[in-house]
């Protein structure tokens, strides 16, 4: 019998592509009623003649369409059968009857595998695709509803994380999987929300920040929201890199009620990892309440951005020199403080001083001086941006 | 443990038309200490990160053991990684953060508690373990984090640069330590660092890399003395290698090398090389170390066809050696490092005598030190 899993075969599309490519024709999918299917019986190949003469269509069945082209039964969607039509009908028999195992064995390892699937997994997938939903939508301030509410948890505050993996194993990781690491890593209340392919977002409990913040050494101010937001979002992608499948990034904003702006919060994710990728390559963890500057300069169009950056400087390969970037990116990280500076690129204060007055003679821009400092700080985010285009 | 072994890799990204690593083939030992070096750019990062797993290698075969890994998680390649930003996770005690790693691995408490006691006590933090994160200064929280690592018992550690965020002090303390660690586990290791100093005080093995090519693979003595191009030969040792551009010619069955300023004569041993090569008449690169160029008059007398002169533009006086910046010899500054006791001072016109069984000659074409090449037509990388 055709299982009603309509959702399963649909997010599973690879195998289509991978099938387009063997038999090199257009294939596609769509709904046909059942009785269009079992109308069209005359048409139907001898070979599947006495399967379809049950009550019951088997998957994997086929049958030549009205214009010729062959068909495969996928699964039923109440009175809708959804079909498999591939455009090349000159196929030996051998190769239908092929095609039709193929796809039956396909159908009978998802079901396998959705039957694994558990109740804490289905509502994840439920939501993630309710938010994906409404991520499309312009108003970006809805509440979930009512029957996504997960019992109330989703009206305590939580820690919203944004998780980005495009490692090619990552579409094929398990849920359940990343699930029971989170969980072992962060608590076992984590929430794991599946939204696209490789893009999960995680609701981790606020406990983790007062965890976090438990012991301060002697002499240290006490730290803030942020930076423990930072600290443990750097050791949740140092785990996630070492065991789980590889590099990721990670996104995380200030502690939510995700049942008021868990949409609102995810596009803010989504902009941070975007706006980290673009403008820091290389990072792999974005903080929403550093991008200021970048978020802003993402709304300038791009010939603007270059021209902006052809006209602010005398030099534009200056920036390209390795030694000059990686200095002035310690000197902005150290607040342009010259001895700081120095010390942490271990060389002299006067070496340090000898490269920025080469700047300035090259430049003319005195990045001690604070307007320079502003423009130049300006100009190195966009020139990364247009140097890569 | 296990060897590493790169066999023809290559990393490309999407996109770009220039590879970022270009046939990579090293053999790495069990139990071996290999430093990858080299400026910002040269590849040595993005090689590590292949064999961690957390690049795709574009061409080329990777072994961990007698395994192709090429294909593996990271998780599941029997690594162990410790990087620069040394991450630990804030909300979990020493402990916790050492046995993190054994748990998801399903190891019996009682071994785990072994495991982290006894890695506790090779680093000295047995009195850290109840302590969070937070609560360590820098260098307790590098050690808790090698820690992480040691617990594992990996088959091959690998390292990036994971001592750029500590104090100049702190990092010469934890280079020894890093150092000491590793003899003591017998581990292999794979550390990648842009500082020669922690690549020759730390590896067994260098590999110095540029623009994704492997230039040389050597001990640290051989690189130091037998780099094969001007490119080593500047990168290894500090202060670098002086570089003179002269011309060498052969007069009357002695050669000589010539520039503004200097008139040496090639040791009989080491011309005939320069003429078969077919170098007389033509343009070279002479490479001196800092420490072959001699002031003391025992020197100067027994070296009387090697003789400089030079002014002293700056004297750095560091107590057991000065550095002494010079010109005269050739066009661009060179810098000889004399005894501490020596009494040279600034503004001083000097005679030096330049040991030549020491120097290197680079064919400024190829830039391939002459005397460590079988052959000079080797493409330039």
């Amino acid at each position: 019998m055709l299982a009603d899993r309509g959702s399963e075969w649909m997010s599973d599309a690879k195998w289509m592509e991978q099938l387009q490519g063997i038999l090199d024709c257009s294939l596609r999918q769509f709904q046909l009623p059942v009785s269009d299917w079992r109308s069209n019986g005359t048409k139907t190949n001898r070979a599947t003649k006495s399967s379809r003469s049950t009550s019951a269509i088997k998957v994997g069945e086929h049958m030549v369409g009205q214009e010729g082209q062959l068909w495969f039964a996928l699964y039923a969607d109440g009175d809708a059968i959804t079909v498999l039509e591939i455009g090349k009908h000159q196929l030996s028999e051998t190769e239908k009857r092929l095609l039709g195992w193929m796809i039956s064995l396909l159908k009978s390892t998802q079901s396998a595998a959705a039957s694994n699937v558990t109740e804490s997994e289905r509502y994840a997938r439920e939501l993630g695709a309710w938010i994906t939903e409404q991520l499309e939508l312009p108003d970006t301030q809805l509440s979930v509803p009512e029957h996504l509410m997960a019992r109330g948890r989703l009206f305590s505050s939580m820690i919203p994380f944004l998780l980005v993996c495009e490692q090619a194993d990552a579409a094929g990781s398990s849920y359940m999987e990343l699930e029971k690491l989170l969980r072992s890593f962060l608590a076992d209340d984590v929430m794991l929300v599946p939204l696209k392919q490789q893009e999960w977002l995680v609701l981790g409990p606020v406990s983790l920040i007062r965890d976090a913040q438990s012991e301060e050494r002697e002499g240290d101010q006490e730290e803030s929201v942020e930076e423990s937001l930072a600290s443990i979002t750097l050791g949740l992608q140092e785990m996630l890199t070492s065991e789980w499948i590889g590099e990721c990034h990670l996104a995380v904003s200030q502690p939510i009620s995700p049942a008021s702006s868990i949409i609102a919060t995810t596009a803010l994710l989504r902009e941070t990892i975007h706006l980290g990728r673009t403008f820091h390559v290389g990072t792999n963890i974005h903080l929403p309440w550093l991008l200021h500057l970048e978020r802003l300069l993402s709304t300038i169009p791009e010939n603007q951005r270059a021209k902006f950056v052809e006209q602010a400087l005398k030099r534009t390969d200056f920036f390209l020199e390795p030694e000059i970037l990686s200095t002035l990116e310690t000197f902005f990280s150290l607040d342009c403080n010259v001895s700081e500076t120095a010390k942490k690129l271990y060389i002299h204060r006067n070496t340090l001083l000898y490269r920025l007055d080469k700047l300035k003679q090259e430049t003319e821009l005195d990045v001690r001086q604070f307007s320079d400092a502003v423009l130049i700080k300006i100009v190195l985010l966009l020139y990364k941006v247009t140097k890569r285009k | 443990m296990a060897g590493v072994r790169l066999e023809h890799i290559y990393k490309k990204y999407a996109g770009t038309d220039k590879a970022s690593v270009t046939d990579v083939n090293l053999d790495i030992k069990d139990k071996e200490f290999l430093v990858l070096v080299g400026p910002s750019g040269c590849g040595k990062s993005t090689t590590l990160r292949m064999i961690a797993g957390l690049e795709d290698i574009t061409e080329g075969k990777l072994f961990i053991g007698e395994r192709l890994v090429n294909d593996v998680a990271p998780k599941d390649r029997d690594i162990a990684m410790v990087f620069q930003s040394y991450a630990l996770y804030p909300h979990m005690n020493v402990y916790q953060n050492m046995a993190f790693g054994l748990k998801l691995r399903k190891f019996k408490k009682a071994d785990i508690e072994k495991r982290v006691r006894e890695a506790a006590k090779i680093l000295d933090i047995e009195h850290l373990l109840e302590r969070k994160p937070k609560a360590l200064s820098g260098g307790q929280r590098q050690r808790v984090a090698l820690g992480r690592a040691i617990v594992r018992e990996p088959q091959v550690f690998l390292m990036d640069e994971p001592l750029s965020n500590l104090d100049a002090k702190l990092r010469g303390q934890m280079r020894a330590e890093i150092t000491k660690l590793t003899k003591r586990l017998e581990v292999t290791a794979i550390y990648v660092t842009h500082d020669q100093i922690e690549a020759m005080t730390m590896g067994d093995r260098i590999v110095v890399m540029k623009d994704g090519f492997i230039q040389q693979a050597a001990s640290p003595d051989e690189l130091y003395n037998h780099p094969v191009n001007i490119f080593v030969a500047g990168f290894i040792g500090s202060p670098s290698m002086n570089f003179v551009n002269g011309t060498l010619s052969d007069q009357g069955g002695v050669v000589r090398f010539k520039t503004n300023g200097v008139d040496v004569v090639v040791p009989e041993g080491r011309s005939q090389l320069l003429r078969d090569r077919g170098l007389i008449g033509k343009e070279v690169i002479l490479g001196m170390r800092p420490e072959d160029l001699h002031e003391e008059p025992v020197f100067l007398e027994a070296s009387p066809n090697s003789i400089v002169s030079a002014n002293v533009e700056v004297a750095e006086n560091l107590g057991h050696e000065i550095l002494l910046y010079m010109n005269g010899v050739g066009n661009d500054t060179v810098i000889a490092r004399v005894d501490g006791r020596s009494n040279v001072k600034e503004g001083a016109k000097l005679k030096l005598a330049i040991d030549m069984n020491k120097v290197h000659i680079f064919d400024k074409e190829t830039e391939l030190n002459v005397f460590e090449t079988k052959e000079l037509s080797l493409e330039k990388k």
